[in-house]
């Protein structure tokens, strides 16, 4: 009996190699979400979209939670998708993910379609995937009979209702749920949630677990074409700067994700069949050949921390070094081992 | 009896605020002249994306019974003043929701005043706005179209100097007295109630006649009724292969979205030097709208139907000067500009270099923590 699904199992979830690109001039032409879409003017997660579809190609499903990549994309029966896209609930990109690859599966194995690889993507925002649907993305992460891959770009609140605070905003940041007042300035006290690390931690049979930001638009590619070719369930985390959510210039959305990295608030690493490796920037900050930009040069840029006055900047410059000198794995796992 | 209504559009987040004080502003004056009104945004504009143009209205009756009648449509469609809170929008307005491209005086009444924030010349603006087939009345404000973000707000006085002015042009629904009474109680600036009253003073509106303006039909679509509609709420993608267009054969034009282009949200255009530019690719690559067509010489030209403005192309490219982004009125239609450089090279260095020179302020929001109280500063000097 276990040989039949063994022999399933190597039908359908053989997986293909998508090579690594080299540089932006090595990036194909064709795009598969394309322009035309009802985003913010330089809004970074609509640029998720765009690169998160390039990396994976024509033969790809993308499912996606309620938030601003569904309402600005698809509304009004007006849409920038070329791939097939459908709509899933808030909480629900794990189980729409399972399921479509299930789906799909059981259809190749019927004989109703042809044997093929499709990838199988559902992305969530930040509050439909590190709040409201962690259950459903754990459930798909512990099923590694099915080739998938969860993306969720976090743009740091419930933006596409106006910007509200979720588990993943920054400590003191303003929105509508967190308003700086008179008596007390800073009305959102708690730390973001550190998702990515644990959800590699929680489910050590997923293979793969990366951050990225599409300011580093070719590693952030390649981070999709290994999450699609390795096999199984995989997740990826992207920091997206967000012009409305954050307010600043929509010109400096690409400089923000930079500085994000820089400053050691958004480290980049890639947690591959339980390796951790550091890329990019944040590579060379924990290599000492980078210093930690101070965590102001970005907090005073965005409108969101205009509030802040110097005790709210040393309390985050402190909790980000904390990250960097007191955390067993710097930059991503918190706790340390007792002395 | 009677009934007025002010439509306000405006850059949807950047001028949010300063469209809420407006309507809230005539809403409060026409209460202390012992009228009713409200004050509302349009629901399809909602959530408003930055600089995506958005709409809010002030209506106002002598009773109840009139005012519930107004408000019994889905976008008052017969308003006696439309002010346009950026001068960039009387090229006209596609909006979030579904329409195409609405001319921006398309919903003012015969003999109504549309109302700009401009430093333009009137004759200039009228050959952006389209023909309307009826006559109308323009007027200016000669202030900068305010621009904030969501938390901070950019306090200028463009809102006080905006109801001045309307009370100038409509004085049947609020007079100046009762908009000054409001300012001052809301904001408890003299200096804020002076604004209003100096640009009360010095608004001249001039008449536009019915044959006057841009002769341009503004793209529409057919929409499916609920007959023709999908079954299971399907919306057909968009072809993943390129486009054909003749003279750019080995080049890569994308297929774009047919039913929202986007490109009235801009306020500022990108203007490339194809002859510094090093085709890194970073543009093509950075730009969350996939407005960078490759041409056939391996350049890339922004398409202007697509682009909505943003700005990053100019910050993300290497070289200097390179790409440079032009306010929005120094151009009359969306042309290519690798089209024109290709045609005529001396030509389009003079033409760039024109486009580029011509670079008044405008600022997109928030850059750093101050910088709306320097810049207030300097302005008030
Ligand atoms: C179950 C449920 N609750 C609330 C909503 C309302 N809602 C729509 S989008 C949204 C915000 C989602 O935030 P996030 O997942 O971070 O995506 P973003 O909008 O930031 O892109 C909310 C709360 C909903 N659609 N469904
Ligand atoms: S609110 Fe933020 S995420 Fe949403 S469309 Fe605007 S920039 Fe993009
Ligand atoms: S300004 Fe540049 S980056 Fe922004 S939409 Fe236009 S072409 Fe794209
Ligand atoms: S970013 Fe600048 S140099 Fe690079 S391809 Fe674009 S225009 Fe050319
Ligand atoms: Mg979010």
């Amino acid at each position: 009996m276990s040989d039949v699904i063994t022999e399933t199992l190597d039908d359908y979830i053989k997986t293909q190699v998508l090579e690594a690109w080299k540089g932006p001039k090595t990036v194909p032409e064709q795009e598969y979400f394309t322009s035309g879409h009802r985003t913010c003017q330089g809004c970074e997660s609509a640029l998720v979209m765009k690169l998160m579809a390039k990396a994976a190609g024509p033969r790809t499903i993308i499912l996606g939670s309620t938030g601003c990549m569904y309402v600005a994309n698809t509304t009004y029966l007006s849409t920038p998708w070329s791939v097939p896209w459908m709509h899933t609930q808030l909480g629900s990109s794990g189980s729409a993910a399972t399921g479509t690859a299930a789906g799909l599966r059981a259809l190749m194995r019927k004989g109703k379609m042809e044997k093929e690889r499709i990838n199988v993507i559902a992305f969530c925002g930040d509050g439909g995937g590190a709040d409201m649907g962690l259950s459903a993305i754990s459930a798909a992460l512990q099923h590694t009979e099915y080739n998938l891959l969860i993306l969720m770009y976090d743009n740091e609140s419930y933006a596409n209702t106006d910007i509200q605070v979720s588990g993943s905003s920054p400590y003191g940041a303003n929105s509508t749920f967190s308003p700086p007042g008179k008596e007390r300035r800073i009305m959102h006290r708690r730390w973001k949630k550190n998702t990515a690390p644990m959800l590699a931690a929680g489910h050590p049979e997923c293979k793969y677990v990366a951050t990225v930001c599409m300011s580093y638009a070719v590693e952030a590619m390649n981070a999709v074409r290994k999450a699609l070719s390795i096999g199984g369930p995989t997740f990826i985390h992207s920091l997206d700067p967000c012009p409305k959510g954050w307010d600043y210039d929509p010109m400096f959305s690409h400089e923000l994700g930079e500085l994000a990295v820089e400053t050691g608030i958004w480290p980049l690493y890639e947690i591959e069949e339980g390796k951790i490796k550091m890329y990019g920037k944040s590579k060379r900050i924990v290599n000492g050949q980078m210093k930690r930009k101070p965590v102001q040069d970005y907090l005073l840029r965005q409108g969101r921390f205009a509030h802040f006055i110097d005790e709210d900047i040393e309390y985050f410059q402190a909790k980000t070094d904390e990250m960097w000198e007191k955390w067993l794995i710097p930059g991503v796992l918190p706790f340390s081992a007792e002395a | 009896m009677s009934t007025g209504s002010v439509e306000v559009v405006y850059r949807g987040i950047f001028q949010k605020t300063l469209a809420k004080n407006i309507c809230r502003g005539v809403v409060f004056a026409a209460k202390k002249e012992g009228k009713i009104g409200t004050a509302f945004g349009r629901y399809s504009d909602s959530p408003e994306r930055n600089g995506i143009p958005a709409k809010q209205f002030a209506v106002v009756s002598d009773t109840h019974d009139e005012l519930q009648e107004h408000l019994a449509r889905y976008e008052p469609d017969n308003n006696d003043v439309t002010i346009a809170c950026d001068d960039a929008l009387c090229k006209g307005v596609e909006s979030w929701a579904w329409y195409g491209l609405q001319p921006i005086n398309k919903l003012l009444k015969k003999g109504g005043t549309l109302l700009v924030t401009s430093f333009q010349s009137p004759n200039k603006l009228i050959n952006f706005i389209h023909r309307k087939g009826e006559p109308y009345n323009l007027a200016l404000v000669r202030a900068a179209a305010s621009f904030s973000g969501l938390w901070v707000y950019k306090d200028d006085h463009t809102d006080a100097r905006l109801l001045g002015a309307l009370a100038k042009v409509a004085p049947h629904i609020v007079g100046i007295d009762a908009i000054c009474e409001v300012i001052k109680e809301q904001w408890k600036d003299d200096l804020k109630v002076a604004s209003a009253r100096k640009t009360y003073e010095a608004t001249e509106t001039i008449p536009v006649s019915a044959d006057q303006g841009n002769e341009e039909v503004p793209f529409e679509f057919e929409k499916p009724g609920w007959k023709t509609m999908e079954e299971g709420l399907v919306i057909r993608g968009i072809s993943a292969e390129q486009q054909k267009v003749e003279g750019w054969e080995g080049g890569y034009v994308p297929t774009r979205n047919p039913t929202f282009k986007k490109f009235s949200t801009r306020t500022m255009r990108p203007v490339i030097n194809f002859d510094t530019c090093i085709k890194c690719t970073l543009c093509w690559l950075q730009c969350p709208d996939s407005c960078f067509d490759i041409t056939p010489d391996g350049l890339y030209d922004a398409n202007m139907e697509a682009c909505c403005g943003c700005g990053v192309c100019e910050a993300v490219c290497p070289v200097e000067d390179c790409v440079t982004m032009v306010n929005e009125e120094a151009f009359d239609d969306n042309a290519s500009q690798w089209e024109m450089w290709v045609k005529d090279k001396k030509g389009y260095e003079t033409w760039m270099t024109e486009k580029i020179s011509d670079k008044p302020p405008r600022s997109h929001g928030f850059h750093h923590v101050g910088q709306y109280a320097e810049e207030t500063a300097d302005e008030s000097t």
